[in-house]
């Protein structure tokens, strides 16, 4: 029989947006619900573990100037070890653009967790009420529809790639506050990202390097993500497609993802390195928001009858990344908690 | 929140606004507000112009690449009840006359104003539509073409007052020296901000524009249900410049 449960507010999603707006509306003494299709949290912070390695295999490293996010990395580090929170990456390789160009400011701070990304999604969930495994299939205003269960409250925040967003919302009555929503995210593109993570014996020569970014061709990046581990059992790299490469292969056979991001990837990497020992391959099918596409603010949406929807995620923050999402899921926590809002005039 | 270490090292009291310059080089204060925004005094300059004989100033700033600006007339440094005026950049109106907005308007009748006065600034702060970027800006123009103009569009486009504005300006104030201001502006709360990072107000001048063909229809209609003025090619007018338009002449409903 499928669960049904009742709270103050429903957020869909565990990733970095969801958990910030969740954490910060349960210490107001909200009762929440996170809602969460995949089995663990962090979203595309997300940290794999290969022969008890961890390999962060989507956003390769956080970059923040925010003492609240910064903050909260600390603890979350502190919780994990010693020497947790590191700086990386340290050495940057390669003439091509980073996906975030601020990400290199000055004041920025670029930090990576020796025990992988999910360390601060971990950290962020502590006593969070999550459900996880529940993919979301349909959305009313005050219930959330999912495969393995049924949830009701006042308030939805929805933290979903945008696409899987509009998908849901589609069903929800017109009104013209969601209507000027639904089109500022139908304008924002959220592109895919392709990504390999090959192995190799720790006996062999690596890069010196922390990151590449290649110039031109189907790799945006390459994380030499074992540089970031105390005592690494082997070299590991992730191989980020570029947008453009992503799209077009992204309904293609991985063994051919393989094949040409490594040959992509060879002219960057000592040939001593050989073949990898190990490879796997991620389909990241919304990953990276076009910069085009950021908006200022989370959306705070009263669809009337006391009912009320909030958007919040990488999409509605200035800076991008990880800290936007913070930020976002932040910003719209505070707003569910003051009430409706009022113009600023 | 603005801390005494913003106050220029005791040298010899700056005199001219180039003093400023040579003043700033290392400068480098707590910064104002929770952003720690610290700004510099980096170039001076003549700028005689169609509204009188000023000065530009230049900053740099310790949060953005962007560069805003300060045009100076009359002896500002040690000034007390200078009349300033905040403007934030508009390219649409301010260099190609848009009408979807006022604030060439708004620039020029200050510009032209404190031409006319013994001393005053306009900080022209580079934020393109309150801080929303230009590409923001024109997807909610792109929203209003298709009559989707709505409080939370706007609101996730940007369009808001941001700290950093206020910030910014607070340091720039005090680093010209001016030891009070008469805030131009129609937004009482811009007053509050302001003082709020411990910037001396004296007085608020109401910021009238005199009718034009462009605005009448201020004076014609009333403003829309999200508080809006509809004009005469039938778009609503947002505040780009988080200060109410009032021409002269308006009577001004319930908002």
């Amino acid at each position: 029989m499928r669960a049904e449960e009742h709270a103050d507010v429903l957020v869909l999603g565990a990733g970095i947006a969801g958990l910030s707006c969740a954490s910060a509306l349960t210490r107001a003494g909200r009762r929440v619900l996170v809602l969460e299709k995949a089995r663990g949290v962090g979203g595309r912070a997300a940290t794999r573990r290969l022969d008890g390695q961890p390999v962060d295999h989507g956003v390769a490293f956080i970059h923040t100037e925010d003492p609240e996010l910064l903050a909260h990395l600390e603890a979350a580090a502190a919780a994990h070890g010693p020497d947790e929170l590191i700086d990386w990456p340290l050495r940057v390789e390669g003439a091509g653009q980073p996906c975030l160009p601020r990400a290199f400011a000055g004041r920025e701070r670029r930090l990576a967790l020796r025990g992988g990304l999910t360390v601060l999604a971990k950290h962020l969930s502590a006593g969070l009420p999550l459900r996880l495994g529940q993919r979301a299939e349909g959305l009313r205003p005050g219930q959330i529809d999912c495969d393995n269960g049924l949830f009701h409250a006042p308030d939805l925040v929805i933290t979903a790639p945008l696409p899987q967003a509009l998908e849901l919302l589609r069903g929800l009555p017109a009104q013209p506050e969601l209507h000027s929503a639904l089109e500022l995210l139908r304008a924002a593109t959220v592109h895919p990202c392709i990504t390999v993570i090959a192995t190799y014996p720790a006996d062999r020569p690596a890069p010196a390097w922390d990151v590449c970014y290649p110039e031109g061709g189907p790799l945006a990046l390459i994380a030499h993500d074992s540089r970031k581990r105390a005592a690494p059992r082997c070299h590991a790299l992730v191989l980020q497609a570029s947008p453009r490469w992503s799209r077009e292969h992204l309904e293609g056979d991985p063994a051919r993802w393989s094949a040409d991001l490594l040959a992509a990837a060879a002219p960057y990497l000592p040939h001593e390195l050989g073949a990898p020992q190990g490879l796997q391959a991620h389909r990241w099918r919304y990953a990276r928001l076009d910069g085009a596409s950021q908006l200022a603010e989370p959306l705070l949406i009263d669809l009337g009858g006391g009912q009320r929807l909030g958007l919040a995620g990488e999409a509605f923050a200035w800076s991008g990344g990880v800290e936007a999402a913070f930020h976002s899921g932040r910003r719209l926590a505070q707003r569910l908690l003051v009430g409706p809002h009022k113009r600023d005039l | 929140m603005m801390t005494a270490s913003i106050k220029p090292k005791p040298m010899t009291a700056p005199k001219t606004l180039d003093d400023l310059v040579e003043r700033d080089r290392e400068h480098d204060c707590e910064g104002v507000g929770s952003q720690r925004i610290c700004v510099r005094v980096a170039a001076v300059a003549d700028l005689p112009s169609r509204f009188g004989d000023f000065k530009i100033v230049a900053f740099w700033n310790n949060r953005d690449g962007k560069e805003h600006t300060a045009i100076v007339h009359g002896d500002v440094i040690g000034a007390e009840d200078v009349p300033v005026r905040m403007h934030s950049e508009c390219l649409t109106g301010d260099v190609m006359g848009s009408l979807r907005c006022d604030c060439r308007d708004q620039l020029e009748l200050a510009l032209r104003r404190i031409g006319e006065l013994e001393r005053g600034v306009v900080f022209y702060l580079r934020q393109e539509g309150r801080g929303i970027g230009l590409v923001n800006k024109i997807r909610a123009y792109a929203l209003q073409d298709r009559g989707l103009d709505t409080v939370e569009a706007n609101h996730a486009l940007g369009f808001r007052d941001d700290e950093r504005d206020y910030a910014i300006a607070a340091h720039m104030i005090r680093s010209l020296g001016l030891r009070s201001v008469r805030l131009m502006t129609n937004n009482p709360d811009k007053v509050a901000q302001l003082e709020r990072y411990g910037v001396p107000i004296t007085g608020r001048i109401p910021h009238l524009l005199p009718p034009n063909q462009h605005n009448r229809f201020y004076l014609e209609t009333k403003a829309n249900r999200s508080g809006h003025y509809i004009d005469f090619s039938g778009k609503p007018h947002l505040d780009e410049q988080s200060d109410r338009v009032l021409v002269e002449g308006m009577t001004v409903g319930e908002d």
